[in-house]
């Protein structure tokens, strides 16, 4: 084991994936709590539409996947609440229309670029110093955002109509949530892909929701899930040889089902 | 002292007018109930009020301000308690957090809850019986119990106003009884100017001072005694009603009914 920590790419995997567990599991409660894990899902594939253009352009990647995933949650949101469409049908259009283009990008690319592929099924043993710093920067946005508007977000994701009332700027809120998601997506696209990125936002929060009635101990389960999946599905890949990403989504995934064998609601423990 | 003033008040939802030509006042401490069948424009009307829905026509003013101009001081002044859906009852938030959510506005962006807080929300919580209830997950109460909770979660900003949409929804008749008797108590005890939204005329005849009956327009406004008329609400419900008296007590009868 301690012979693996000495390898600067472990030593770097090791970091990003307690960084990325920490924000995908505390975004994940808002995700789940405010039936917004669609969303997510439409905005991967514009992160990923993003990377194939930067590769195809010459541009950096993960710049352009923020670019193309903060377009798609501020139109969508836009549409939801203002083009009175319902949610689902807004993301739904963006799915589509997302793959479709990371689709031509690849299909305008003279040669095979395995990179491209990486992004899409994510490799978190290939985190460079330059994601490493992507990672941190954005991670650290995401939670300060998380840390100051904490008691507002929690507001409108109980009763955002409540929250409208009470003075609460939730329209602003909401934006801002949306925002953070997809600096979320961003952030994990390199080391889970674009495909199973959604799965480490979702599976935390939804195997802590099966474990207690109480919100603020809601983040505090998922937190733990989420890094120690994270890590744990680091270390797996490397022992077992498998591709990480998707060992790290199958172990969390593992964890989600037994919460939900033992959880409170379903009357096999007590209360939490 | 004038609280609300509502002046040829006019919504459209989506070009149909939900409202139109809306004008009254609410003095300081008055008990106000506002009756009118389904879709005639009670929760917009307290919306309008909120500053959620902007009028069309005319205006509404609260603590002398246009409501969709209210800022956050003016807003914490008031307590609203929104008609209550069904809550899941495996949402993860306790009682405790419920009232907590109240003091948000007061407390302010980038500041957390304090002493003090958790003080205002036991008082508040001790002020509708349901201090015992703290730890309890929201979903886990009845109807009467989760509505207690949110009548305190409106108390505990300390308001001068309590706004209320249809606050005996989905709850049993003795219950519905026993919350219309609180708001009541409340309402005398700590001198608020209450506004009340029902479509049940009956339940609030003994306590309000006031009732004002709208359908789209304002059809009367007044004492109980000077506004339930037959004909008027007759003419409001588009049925048959029947205002009688019993043991000292007005009753409207609407609709279908039959003498034995």
């Amino acid at each position: 084991m301690f012979e693996m920590l000495s390898y600067e790419f472990m030593q770097r995997a090791l970091i990003a994936s307690v960084i990325i567990g920490l924000v995908c599991s505390i975004i994940g409660v808002f995700v789940i709590l405010r039936n917004l894990t669609f969303i997510g899902a439409g905005t991967s594939h514009a992160a990923f539409a993003g990377v194939t253009l930067g590769y195809l352009i010459n541009q950096n990647p993960l710049s352009l996947a923020v670019l193309f995933s903060l377009i798609t949650v501020w139109v969508v949101g836009f549409l939801s609440r203002r083009g009175h469409l319902k949610l689902d049908a807004s993301v739904g259009i963006f799915y589509s229309l997302t793959m479709a283009l990371a689709v031509l990008f690849i299909g305008l690319m003279k040669v095979y670029n395995a990179e491209v592929y990486g992004y899409l099924f994510g490799s978190i043993l290939s985190v460079t110093q330059s994601d490493m710093l992507i990672i941190l920067v954005l991670g650290f946005i995401v939670l300060s955002l998380v840390y100051l508007f904490f008691k507002e977000f929690h507001f409108i994701t109980f009763d955002e109509e409540m929250a409208k009332a009470s003075g609460i700027a939730a329209d602003w809120l909401s934006f801002l949530m949306l925002t953070m998601i997809a600096l979320t997506i961003v952030i994990s696209l390199k080391s889970v892909g674009a495909i199973l990125v959604f799965a480490l936002i979702v599976t935390p929060a939804a195997a802590a929701y099966q474990l207690t009635y109480s919100m603020i101990r809601m983040f505090s389960y998922s937190i733990v899930i989420g890094i120690g999946s994270s890590v744990g599905g680091v270390f797996l890949s490397y022992w077992l040889d498998l591709p990480s990403g998707a060992t790290t989504v199958l172990f969390v995934s593992a964890i989600f089902f037994l919460s939900v064998i033992f959880s409170p609601k379903r009357g096999r423990l007590t209360s939490i | 002292m004038k609280i609300i003033e509502v002046k040829k008040l006019g919504v459209k939802y989506g070009g149909i007018g939900v409202l139109s030509g809306l004008s009254f006042d609410i003095e300081e401490g008055d008990y106000i109930g506002i009756i009118g069948p389904n879709g005639s424009g009670k929760t917009t009307l307290l919306k309008s009020i909120l500053g959620i829905v902007r009028p069309d026509n005319g205006s509404v003013r609260i603590f002398d301000c246009a409501c969709h101009k209210l800022r956050c001081h003016h807003k914490a002044k008031i307590g609203y308690i929104p008609q209550k859906g069904q809550i899941d009852p495996n949402f993860p938030v306790t009682v405790r957090e419920t009232v907590m959510m109240g003091r948000y506005s007061s407390i302010g962006l980038l500041r957390r809850p304090t002493g003090r807080d958790m003080d205002l929300v036991i008082d508040a919580l001790r002020e509708v019986g349901m201090e015992g209830y703290i730890a309890a997950p929201l979903g886990h109460l009845s109807g009467g119990q989760q509505q207690r909770v949110l009548i305190a979660r409106a108390l505990v900003q300390q308001p001068e106003v309590l706004l209320m949409d249809e606050p005996t929804t989905g709850i049993d008749t003795p219950t519905q009884h026993s919350i219309i008797k609180l708001i009541s108590n409340l309402q005398k005890d700590l001198a608020l100017t209450v506004l009340l939204v029902t479509h049940d005329i009956n339940m609030i005849i003994p306590y309000v001072d006031m009732m004002a009956l709208i359908n789209t327009k304002l059809y009367a406004v007044g004492k109980p005694s000077e506004v339930l008329h037959e004909k008027t609400l007759t003419e409001i419900y588009g049925k048959q009603v029947i205002v009688t008296t019993k043991e000292g007590g007005t009753y409207v009868i609407v609709g279908d009914y039959h003498y034995v």
